[in-house]
């Protein structure tokens, strides 16, 4: 499987990084493109909700205006339904010039032919991307992204409730971990954990841990690995982890938003990306100081938790008349200043090792680093995007066992639409 | 045909059963938006709001572009309203007062074009409109919400066009009048009523509309609000304030229509009849 | 009062009413120089802009509908604008499967349990509606516009939150009424309760276009009907089997007709409410048409679909529009 030795050489990259501290290479990236040349021209640029923070987005904005002369418009995408629009956006004559895409979805639409070539930005601004993040952004051995962040899911927990329930510690292990959530469900009346059942990218990161893998190869053909016991062990441990949970069973992290449920103050922790924070403090300010941050624990207190290593790729539109100027704007937003930006605002992990300082002091980032070493991400083969085309079997999957089914029934419900799913033709 | 007392009772009884039943939902939509959220997490209903709280209808109106949203879905409304109903009474004029070869086929037609479902066909359309420029624009959507309701508004004229009797027509012409002068004289101020009517069909059908428009309009700026509201349930998530109160703002001014326009196609006819 | 139903007839009623007034026969009346002296065109020429705009706006995307069926029609195909044509292996990858044919048959009982719910209920409640006193009638009436009048989306979303899990009022009255397993019960868990609560919002909102339309429609019954029926000694169920019904037939096969039609298409009120869950257990036709289709990124596959789904729907309206024909006939 491709996905864990791109994990080993991330986790190689994150463990250099992390313990150099302040690479600090002022490379000034980019030369001076006139800035008339650009006059008049407006560039689009879709982010996914919860990427780009305002306050970057504002100044990527000043310095490309600044420095092309052009216009640049950011329109930030929801996640729903998002693969189809992607998808006919591509194909219209004035596609969105710049677009945020998934790491794990970058092969599938790089193989639709919808994604400009970006070699040359590569080699002029991208020698050194971290190798294994950059490959994510690579089909048939050509560039068609370029990497933009990296990050991994952490417990976010709420300080007071563990306080209220006498807990001095974080966790070390998965079982100080549920031993912690009981405790808080019998000393306070808080939910232990906001956990729905259907966060499949935690559950992704738990198959990772187990070492399991979700598609196997048959003869030439990818098919459905869930029946595998491996899998079946990792949803047993989310079994585990949604008995604290009173969240629905048929819903994910997002309806309704987890942060926000969070935000309510009646919720011990969940299990999210670190921007969730900003999510939940957006929707009540006065949960800011109780906000703590963990690695999520593993069985052993020496090794983490697997994690889903999501990441966000920034491409170019076949389509778009002005490949020119969003080259431009990639090197701006990609640029040491920009990206160092990113990552010290989101604590996300940079495309570039030597960035990694920025993560120096950022107790998001800090809890995220330890589990980085042992993430993965989904297959990265193009058939795979379609598995997670909604409805989602895995999805299915996982809601079957938390209403009772055994894993390897579950799995055999489900595996003929994700098989069928992996055949589809592109 | 006496009743008795108890007669009397039980219709009443089941009335005003079933009044509640079918207004409830609506009551619960307005009451939850302005209730505070303490009262719509509650373990017990609050069945009457006490605190009024504006604050859930400031935030679904806070999005962005929500009044270039409104103005572009009362664009859209309206017009394909209006193009549907023109078009419509040609047709329906033809099929009720007329013989002609293929009538008969014709009805069948329509009837048929009243069974397409559209949103299946969504792709199909999706690239027509794509491979004639016509994406983000108004103009498209407007003529694919007049032809959606074009068949049961040909089908539901033709009846109120058959219900004028063919006598006051006939004695207008009789009188000098040509047959169009009979039709605009006579006929159509009869037909308002019924215009009206079958009018709402037309709104409620464009007001609602979402797939096309999803897939169609990716420019904000030539959405409708259908879209936002969509979006509201799915940011919101559990908000059900903020949602219902999104969800007020939307229906009330097809609400209204339908108690107005209900009232006008009564008294229109009352009008027409006298008249006639 | 008569007149205030009259108004609120907007549709179903014509085609019936055309049906039930079919004495005088439209062709003594129509002064029979009269059209044809205008130029047998005059009909045609009305008529043009309807045809037209049905055959470029819903002709045309059929028939591109029924070819990209022959497609093989993926993100790439779309982004790139390739055709490729891959004969009928989108009609047997669907028919070959056994998913289809379990849509076909969850569609065919969702469409008839609604239809037969609407159907009698509506019934009913216009029964009800003609016995009521002025002011009741009023109340009522106004009960059913409202709930008519409600868009679909935001009835839907209403429906989410009247059934949600938490703090839901169907939840809590269930609780309080002694069904205690129903305090926070999940209605979108399963199958059947989520088809349930699709079920009264269908319901809900489809008696009134019922109830008024028939109510209107026994408004306009001739009471001397009643008054010879009760000469020869009918009670009221007999006055109804006898005048009532044969009456309003033709208003009721018209209604059936429309709402069969309206029911099997039922998109935003299944789609918003579970996206056609749980496990894709209350996808209908159409639902399925679009996850495959749009949702699944098969695009030739879902026009399969959609094109199937139409002919199921003409099979199941066949019988009402074979007898339209024959009625037609009659009448001219």
């Amino acid at each position: 499987m491709k996905r864990k030795l791109a994990a080993a050489i991330v986790i190689a990259g994150m463990m250099v990084s992390v313990s150099a501290c302040g690479g600090d290479d002022g490379k000034d990236s980019g030369k001076n493109a006139g800035p008339d040349s650009f006059k008049g021209q407006t560039l689009t640029v879709w982010t996914m909700d919860g990427s780009a923070p305002p306050a970057w987005s504002k100044d990527v904005q000043a310095a490309f205006e600044k420095k092309t002369g052009a216009k640049l418009k950011f329109e930030i995408q929801k996640w729903d339904g998002i693969q189809q629009k992607i998808t006919t956006a591509l194909s219209e004559s004035n596609p969105p010039d710049v677009l945020e895409v998934g790491n794990t979805q970058t092969p599938a639409y790089a193989v639709t032919g919808g994604l400009a070539e970006l070699g040359d930005l590569k080699k002029e601004i991208g020698t050194d991307w971290t190798a294994s993040v950059s490959k994510s952004s690579e089909f048939d051995g050509k560039q068609y992204a370029a990497p933009w962040y990296f990050a991994n899911r952490v417990v976010i927990y709420n300080k007071k409730i563990w306080a209220q329930a006498g807990i001095k510690d974080t966790p070390k292990t998965r079982d100080e971990f549920f031993k912690d959530l009981a405790t808080i469900g019998k000393k306070t009346s808080a939910e232990p954990l906001y956990l729905p059942g259907q966060n499949w990218y935690f559950f992704d990161g738990l198959t990772i841990g187990q070492g399991a893998d979700l598609v196997k190869k048959e003869g030439d053909k990818y098919v459905s690995n869930l029946a595998d016991p491996k899998v079946g062990a990792a949803m047993e441990i989310y079994k585990k982890y949604a008995s604290y949970s009173e969240a629905p069973k048929d819903k994910d992290e997002a309806t309704p938003q987890q942060a926000e449920v969070f935000a309510k103050g009646k919720t011990g922790a969940f299990i999210g990306m670190g921007w969730e924070a900003g999510t939940a403090v957006a929707a009540n300010k006065s949960i800011e100081k109780d906000l703590g941050y963990f690695t999520i624990p593993g069985e052993t207190a020496d090794k983490p938790e697997g994690v889903f290593l999501g990441g966000s790729n920034l491409a170019v539109a076949q389509g778009s008349k002005k490949q020119a100027l969003a080259k431009e704007f990639l090197k701006i937003a990609l640029s040491d200043q920009f990206e160092g930006q990113l990552a010290k605002l989101n604590g996300v992990i940079p495309n570039k090792e030597s960035l990694e300082s920025n993560l120096q002091g950022n107790v998001v980032a800090e809890a995220a680093a330890p589990a980085a070493a042992g993430g993965g991400t989904t297959p990265l083969i193009p058939e795979w995007a379609a598995v997670e085309n909604t409805p989602n079997p895995i999805k299915s999957y996982m809601t079957a066992v938390l209403n009772g089914k055994s894993p390897a029934d579950a799995a055999k419900q489900v595996e003929g639409e994700i098989n069928k799913r992996l055949a589809q033709q592109n | 045909m006496r009743r008795s007392a108890l007669g009397r009772i039980w219709p009443n009884t089941i009335a005003v059963v079933l009044f509640v039943g079918f207004v409830f939902p609506v009551y619960w939509m307005f009451a939850t938006a302005f209730k505070p959220t303490g009262d719509i997490i509650a373990e017990n209903p609050v069945w009457f709001p006490t605190d009024v709280t504006l604050s859930h209808f400031t935030k679904a109106v806070h999005a962005d572009h929500f009044w270039t949203l409104v103005l572009n879905s009362v664009t859209v409304t309206v017009c394909s309203v209006l193009l549907s109903l023109v078009i419509a009474l040609f047709a329906a004029f033809a099929l009720a007062r007329m013989r002609f070869k293929g009538r008969r086929g014709l009805i069948v037609t329509f009837m048929l074009a009243q069974m397409a479902p559209w949103e299946v066909m969504i792709i199909a359309i999706y690239m027509l409109v794509r491979d004639n420029d016509m994406l983000n624009s108004l103009v498209p959507l407007t003529a694919f919400y007049a032809v959606m309701v074009l068949p049961l508004t040909i089908l539901t004229l033709r009846g109120y066009v058959a219900a004028v009797p063919k006598e006051l027509e006939e004695s207008a012409m009789v009188d000098g009048c040509t047959r169009t002068q009979a039709f605009v004289r006579v006929i159509f101020p009869l037909l308002a009523p019924g215009l009206m009517a079958t009018s709402l069909f037309g709104f409620i059908t464009a007001w609602n509309e979402f797939p096309l428009v999803l897939i169609l309009n990716k420019d904000i700026g030539k959405q409708t609000l259908p879209l936002w509201l969509s979006q509201f349930r799915t940011a919101f998530g559990d908000d059900w304030g903020a949602t219902m109160a999104a969800s007020s703002l939307f229906a009330l001014p097809i609400l209204i229509l339908f108690i107005f326009l209900q009232r006008k196609a009564v008294s229109g006819l009352t009008d027409g009849a006298v008249k006639g | 009062m008569s007149v205030q139903t009259e108004g609120t007839d907007t549709a179903g009623g014509p085609a019936v009413r055309k049906a039930t007034a079919a004495p005088p026969p439209g062709g003594a009346h129509a002064g029979p120089a009269a059209p044809a002296r205008r130029g047998a065109a005059a009909p045609y020429l009305l008529l043009l802009p309807a045809l037209l705009v049905t055959a470029v706006l819903l002709g045309w995307p059929l028939v591109k509908n029924g070819m990209l069926s022959f497609q093989n029609l993926n993100p790439r195909q779309l982004i790139q604008h390739l055709t490729e044509w891959n004969g009928v292996a989108n009609y047997t990858e669907v028919l070959g499967g056994s998913d289809f044919w379990h849509v076909v048959e969850r569609s065919v009982f969702f469409t008839a349990a609604n239809v037969v719910l609407i159907m009698g209920l509506g019934t009913l409640i216009g029964l009800l509606l003609a016995r009521l006193g002025r002011r009741m009638r009023l109340l009522l009436l106004l009960g059913l516009v409202l709930a008519w009048a409600m868009p679909v989306i935001a009835a839907t979303t209403v429906y989410q939150w009247l059934f949600a899990q938490r703090f839901g009022v169907a939840n809590w009255v269930l609780d309080k009424l002694g069904w205690h397993a129903m305090a926070d019960y999940n209605w979108l868990g399963t199958q059947f309760s989520t088809f349930a609560v699709v079920t009264v919002l269908i319901v809900w909102q489809s008696i009134p276009f019922v109830a008024i339309n028939l109510y209107a429609a026994t408004t306009t019954i001739p009471r001397e009907l009643y008054e010879a029926a009760s000469l020869d000694g009918a009670g009221a169920w007999q006055s109804f089997t006898s005048v009532t019904f044969p009456f309003l037939r033709p208003f009721l096969y018209a209604t059936t007709f429309l709402e069969v039609i309206w029911v099997f298409k039922a998109f935003p009120q299944i789609f918003a409410m579970n996206e056609g869950g749980p496990d894709r257990l209350t996808e209908t036709l159409p639902i399925y048409a679009f996850v495959e289709g749009v949702g699944n990124q098969h695009f030739g596959v879902g026009a399969a679909i959609s094109f199937l789904t139409i002919l199921v729907l003409l099979v199941i309206t066949s019988y009402y529009l074979r007898m339209v024909l024959k009625q037609e006939e009659d009448e001219l």
